[in-house]
């Protein structure tokens, strides 16, 4: 046994337990904010991507292109400096606050892209049978536009979800403990690259995993006419 | 304070400038080379090779499911540890490597669903004209499927370009990098530096985001990626 206490000393990152489950904390605590948060974001989005009105339409136009354009890390830097200057509230935040917020900048417009061709993917003709047989507006929305959008919608959500998880990883760059930190911490402390480096990227792929699963899973589950008409 | 910030930038662009060429350099050659390996574990994925198939799948996915920044750091920290001579390279070759490889894994994702793409009929038309497995790949299967990957190709390289940021992170002295630097002279100014910086990036990726959406348009726009 002794190579591979040599290549990887699981006895070490044992004594680490506790970093990397509080790093592991932070990072999904930070990932499951910022989902949230950018999805409803994101619907503003897509929603000001539909308007005719130009007023609406160019600002966040004009926002979408910036996000998409300009890395991560650059953004996470306008944020992280940037936002006390504008928000006076900022001042007192703590990091996670300010890293939170640079993802959900990020993220939104991803998600919005993904809910507005979810709403598009919705054929007229499904609208206007149903004006035809007489739902109103709600009837509509409930029972015709919105579970078809929707599973048109959730299979690559899942996927940018993966990408937001991985995303998480820059946000150790403005300090803010989370998983990667914890591994730069042993790596810092112990001077042990393996055990610190391996070991993280062993837990995001259990992570992304979890989420291939769950993906495959919903599309089996979705797999009605709705799914397969997209071809 | 404009002529102020006005007065930053003349005085900041020649260095920016150079960051801003390592940046477009490195991401040229990651792209480049990272699409050979792309392509070419894309085509050998599409051909169900039995053993290959499950190597290239896991190569995949590992690529994929972890952030590039912790693959930064095992091929900085971890391949030079490792105590194999040739593995032992100093941060530009990390880089190079790290970029080359991520990019590899989404190219080949991309290759191997457009070649899925193109009609079965086309393969079979081929196989009853008594082409072989490679003839029918190369003359037939491979040119239509080329032009499908074209847009999403586009989407990859501007995330490559854009992830070329943080190679900042192992000291390589490329856009972002001389923006730290830069900000060491001028430390009132930091939000304004990394305006300046992210306005050169913009300058460089928003093209390539246009061509993309151009180039949808043209071939139709088949998401064939669902899970990045």
């Amino acid at each position: 046994m002794n190579w591979l206490l040599d290549f990887y000393n699981y006895r070490i990152v044992a004594q680490y337990l506790d970093r990397f489950a509080a790093g592991l904390g932070n990072t999904l605590t930070a990932a499951g904010i910022s989902l949230v948060l950018s999805i409803i974001f994101g619907t503003f989005i897509a929603v000001a991507l539909l308007s005719d009105r130009q007023a609406l339409y160019r600002p966040i136009a004009a926002y979408v292109a910036f996000i998409r354009a300009t890395p991560l890390l650059v953004q996470i830097y306008l944020v992280y400096y940037g936002l006390p200057a504008l928000l006076p509230i900022a001042k007192s935040w703590s990091d996670m606050y300010f890293g939170i917020a640079a993802l959900v900048l990020n993220s939104a417009p991803y998600m919005g892209e993904i809910i507005r061709a979810g709403i598009e993917s919705v054929p007229r003709g499904q609208i206007e049978g149903a004006k035809a047989v007489g739902m109103t507006f709600n009837e509509r929305l409930r029972h015709i536009v919105l579970p078809q959008a929707f599973a048109n919608t959730l299979p690559p959500l899942i996927g940018q979800t993966a990408v937001l998880i991985k995303d998480t990883s820059l946000l150790s760059i403005i300090t803010v403990f989370e998983f990667t930190s914890a591994g730069i911490l042993l790596n810092s402390e112990r001077v042990r690259p393996n055990e610190s480096f391996i070991t993280i990227a062993l837990g995001y792929l259990a992570i992304y995993v979890v989420i291939l699963l769950l993906a495959r899973m919903v599309k089996q589950r979705l797999a009605g006419p709705a799914w397969n008409a997209q071809g | 304070m404009l002529e102020r910030y006005w007065a930053i930038t003349v005085s900041l662009f020649p260095f920016l400038w150079k960051g801003f060429i390592e940046t477009l350099y490195i991401s040229l050659v990651a792209i480049v080379v990272g699409s050979l390996i792309g392509f070419f574990i894309g085509v050998v994925r599409s051909q169900r090779v039995p053993v290959l198939n499950g190597l290239f799948g896991l190569y995949i996915h590992t690529l994929r499911g972890t952030p590039f920044l912790v693959q930064l750091y095992l091929f900085y920290f971890v391949l030079p540890n490792s105590g194999i001579s040739w593995l032992s390279w100093d941060s530009i070759t990390a880089a190079f490597v790290a970029l080359s490889v991520y990019t590899s894994s989404y190219v080949a994702e991309i290759v191997k669903a457009a070649i899925e793409a193109v009609p079965r009929g086309q393969s079979e038309a081929a196989t009853a004209l008594g082409m072989t497995r490679l003839e029918r790949l190369w003359y037939v299967v491979l040119p239509q499927a080329l032009k499908l990957t074209v847009p999403p190709m586009s989407g990859v390289y501007v995330m490559i370009i854009k992830s070329t940021a943080i190679l900042s992170v192992i000291g390589i002295s490329e856009l972002t990098r001389q923006g730290e630097i830069s900000i060491l002279r001028f430390p009132r100014d930091v939000l304004f530096i990394y305006g300046l910086i992210a306005a050169m990036y913009f300058v460089y990726c928003y093209p390539v985001l246009r061509f993309a959406r151009w180039a949808e348009r043209r071939v139709g726009a088949a998401r064939i990626v669902d899970l990045d």
